[in-house]
């Protein structure tokens, strides 16, 4: 489920003003428990999930579990 | 969920039944598959098909006597179908060269045939392709029988001659002008494995099974004439094959009887109703066969008999095509696997349990009780998929919390002094009722968790309107049903529902509860069987309307009946009665009453599945061109939303002179869960008179919310108080993501399973609304 989103790098945190990065952040739903890079703030771990991660790939991958 | 019991059910529907034509052909010719490929023209496709059936087919195709005419459906609405007048046509255009088949090594048997007819070859073919050794003995010099007295009735001598040419070509031993008497076969009985008798007589009586054509415990098999005892040339080819068939089985030393209840002319179970064909005549034939355009045009007579009563009437079915018996196929499969992927999750969850399935169904089938069942089964093994239903459960929730649920005894004649000595509100009927109150609950007014949602308006007045008519004390019950759950196939939830709802039955000194919802009707029917429960609109009927001046035009509506009262013809009735006295012509839908169909919002399809329950709303709403009447709050809010003029019957009953009843947008999700809280507050403050203790959520932030973003919304299932409550905490928290070259802030928060996103701009002191979205997955922030 990786994922880089078209304008991520104008994104930034707005509580710690700084840059997003992307790193391996853990995702979990019902059975499932993985793995994925995503963008985040480097010092609070606020992750960024855009609208077309959240209602595409992420979506898919709910309903793929949900099927289990 | 009994899955023994689920099959069962599934092979009673008659569905996949093969037509009368097929069944009652000897060799079972698909007739359906046949005549659907003539009427493409594909001709060679039809042929393959008479290939795979009919024993020489050149030759049968040609002269059968072509049984399944006489039972042709399309004969009570304009004539049977020529089916073997197509069958030449289809010889004449689809012919094509047969591949080569490699015959088998012969070494399963020895295998006698006596009679060298059409029977006997039929026999001798089969076998001979299954590998047995075959030595054919004819009393004449030559083969073919009786099919020489059709030369030139049907068949030419070349084409015969070409086709017994065929049979020699094989390695099979033929000898000719070898008549069998009893004593040679005795012989033969003892020298070969099987020996089959395909000749028209016999010289002494014999005892076969007539379903093996097996001569009592011996090695002989009888077929042809001798057993058909009919001039029938496709019965002869028929005996001859099913001979055939035992012989295999016989010398495989596998059961001669197993499953062959339906070898030869059987009577299908399929029950088929051309009535609602017109008639059309037969096409008549221009020339000696019929040319490729006509052999079309009489194909397309063809019916396909098929029984889809169910699946005509449903577009659940259909937007899969399922049949009953396919679906619960799917359904086994899906309750057996264990590992791996649900795939029939999705469909079972886009059905709408209303019941039409069954009603349509003369066999009584219930794809609504199967599915619902099923539900219930996926639920208890932790299969269901949560975002399925969460949305409406949590809905019912709300319901069922101090911001909707309210109970309370109708205003004591105490309380209400003060009103009696005020003239002008002493003559109101209401006043009279809490006059005549006796402090016993004889009826609690039920409005259910939708009606005060869409008419919040309207619950006061009804209230009033029951206190000053009914006699004896009506109090009030607010609060939801639990039909949510009930579809959701959520047992326990239900089970907890059901006792609330009994406990507050138990504790009013068991009153009959005056329900609106036809869902609250289906529910309180179904799982509180001890509550005596009356209807509003029957009240009305028996009371007299509220109100004197409704009529505003007079016009013809149609009305479609909630299909949660599809077994309530009693409840139709009122209706009609109140649309009627209202000055109201009423022309009635195609499927109306206990036939009618779904909204699009039972079974939570709407939750679940948005496309299908968009289907549902169309279709339902295509089906007439008046405008519609309903009497259920979600099918007035689905119908609008679909573009159709549609009138609940509380807009007739309690006009408002707020514009168009009949294209009033109904409210959001949002709205929804405001009306039921201000319903509680109106009744407790006008009605009670009392202080609610709790007061109206205010929003907190000032929010601009173009069109667009209010659409996705409501698509998304996501409610104000979610985006108040992610922008409170990225106000609060600074918990958020800013974009200086839009200016633009991004937030989350995580409510209970559900994490919320909100794009948004600031200006002054109000929130302009991008975009809102959620997901389900939780994310660890880590
Ligand atoms: S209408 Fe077609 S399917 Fe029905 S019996 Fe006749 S040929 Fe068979
Ligand atoms: S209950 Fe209604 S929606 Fe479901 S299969 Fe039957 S007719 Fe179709
Ligand atoms: S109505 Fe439907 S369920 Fe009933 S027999 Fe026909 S196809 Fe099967
Ligand atoms: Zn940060």
């Amino acid at each position: 489920m990786k994922h880089e989103s078209t304008d991520q790098t104008k994104w930034y945190c707005d509580k710690c003003q700084r840059e997003l990065e992307l790193a391996k952040v853990k995702v979990k739903y019902m059975e499932g428990n993985f793995e994925v890079d995503l963008m985040k703030c480097p010092s609070c771990n606020q992750v960024f999930i855009d609208e077309t991660l959240a209602l595409g790939k992420m979506k898919e991958v709910e309903e793929g579990l949900e099927d289990k | 969920m009994n899955l023994d019991k689920l099959l069962e059910t599934g092979d009673r529907c008659i569905h996949k039944e093969p037509p009368t034509c097929t069944a009652q052909c000897p060799v079972h010719l698909e007739i359906i598959d046949f005549l659907a490929e003539v009427e493409k023209s594909n001709f060679q496709n039809a042929y393959k098909l008479m290939e795979k059936k009919m024993p020489f087919h050149k030759i049968i195709g040609r002269i059968c006597d072509h049984p399944c005419e006489a039972v042709c459906e399309r004969n009570k609405a304009g004539g049977s179908i020529r089916i073997s007048e197509l069958e030449k046509a289809v010889l004449e255009y689809g012919t094509y060269k047969p591949k080569k088949v490699w015959p088998l090594p012969k070494n399963k048997g020895k295998v006698a045939i006596i009679g060298g007819g059409l029977s006997g070859l039929t026999a001798a073919v089969d076998l001979d392709k299954k590998g047995y050794t075959i030595t054919i003995y004819e009393k004449s010099d030559r083969l073919g029988g009786r099919l020489w007295d059709f030369v030139d009735k049907g068949l030419t001598e070349a084409l015969l001659q070409e086709e017994i040419k065929t049979v020699k070509d094989k390695k099979m031993a033929i000898q000719l002008e070898k008549p069998i008497d009893e004593v040679r076969l005795e012989a033969l009985l003892t020298e070969y494995d099987a020996v089959y008798l395909g000749t028209a007589t016999w010289e002494s009586p014999l005892k076969w099974n007539s379903s093996t054509f097996q001569v009592e415990a011996s090695t002989l098999f009888v077929g042809g004439q001798l057993v058909t005892k009919t001039e029938s040339i496709i019965a002869s080819a028929s005996s001859g094959r099913r001979a055939a068939i035992s012989i295999e089985r016989y010398l495989s030393k596998v059961s001669l009887t197993d499953s062959r209840e339906r070898e030869g002319v059987f009577d299908t179970p399929l029950h088929f109703e051309i009535s609602k064909h017109v008639a059309l005549p037969p096409i008549e034939k221009s020339g000696e066969i019929y040319n490729p355009e006509e052999a079309s045009a009489e194909a397309a007579r063809c019916v396909k008999c098929q029984c889809r009563k169910c699946i005509e009437g449903c577009v659940h079915l259909r937007n899969f095509e399922m049949s009953p018996d396919a679906y619960v196929r799917q359904i086994n499969h899906s309750e057996r696997i264990i590992l791996g992927t649900h795939y029939a999750n999705k469909m079972i969850n886009s059905c709408a349990e209303c019941g039409l399935c069954k009603e349509e169904c003369f066999l009584d089938i219930s794809m609504n009780d199967i599915i619902h069942e099923t539900r219930e089964s996926m639920v208890e093994r932790g299969k269901m998929p949560a975002s399925a239903h969460d949305f409406a459960l949590k809905d019912m929730a709300f319901s069922n919390s101090s911001r909707f649920s309210l109970v309370r005894k109708q205003p004591s004649k105490e309380e209400s002094k003060d009103l009696f000595y005020y003239p002008l509100i002493s003559f109101s009927d209401y006043v009279k009722g809490l006059y005549k109150g006796t402090g016993k609950t004889e009826y609690l007014f039920y409005p259910g968790c939708q009606l005060p949602a869409s008419y919040p308006d309207d619950i006061k007045s009804i209230y009033e309107y029951l206190v000053g008519h009914i006699k004896g004390d009506v109090g009030i019950y607010l609060g939801c049903c639990g039909a949510p759950a009930d579809w959701a196939g959520q047992q326990a939830l239900m089970n907890e529902n059901v006792e609330a709802i009994k406990k507050v039955w138990e504790e009013m000194e068991r009153p009959t509860f005056i329900l609106a919802c036809s869902s609250c009707i289906r529910i309180f029917k179904k799982y509180l069987p001890e509550i005596a429960i009356a209807s509003l609109w029957d009240i009305y009927v028996e009371k007299g309307l509220p109100n004197k001046d409704h009529i505003k035009t007079p016009q013809t509506l149609s009305i479609h009946d909630a299909c949660g009262t599809r077994e309530n013809s009693d409840l139709h009735e009122s209706v009609r009665k109140i649309v009627a006295k209202l000055g109201y012509g009423i022309e009635e839908l195609e499927y109306t009453k206990d036939r009618t169909k779904c909204c699009g919002y039972g079974g939570l399809v709407y939750y679940a599945n948005r496309d299908q329950s968009n289907a549902f709303v169309n279709e339902r709403i295509g089906e007439s061109e008046n405008d519609l009447l309903v009497y259920c709050a979600m099918c007035k809010d689905l119908f609008v939303s679909g573009g159709k003029r549609t009138y609940h019957l509380l807009d007739l009953l309690y006009p408002k002179d707020d514009g168009e009843a009949a294209t009033r947008k109904m409210p959001t999700l949002s709205e929804r869960h405001h009306n039921r809280s201000r319903v509680k507050q109106i009744l407790l403050k006008e009605i009670w008179r009392e202080e609610p203790e709790e007061t109206m959520r205010e929003d907190q932030f000032k929010l601009i919310i173009p069109d667009d973003v209010k659409q996705k919304i409501e698509d998304r299932y996501i409610l104000m108080e979610d985006i108040q409550a992610v922008l409170q905490n990225a106000e609060e928290n600074n918990e958020r993501f800013c974009n200086p070259e839009t200016g633009e802030y991004l937030a989350r928060l995580r409510r209970d399973n559900v994490t919320f996103w909100v794009k948004y701009e600031k200006e002054e002191n109000a929130f302009i609304l991008k975009s809102v979205y959620s997901h389900r997955m939780e994310i660890v922030e880590e």
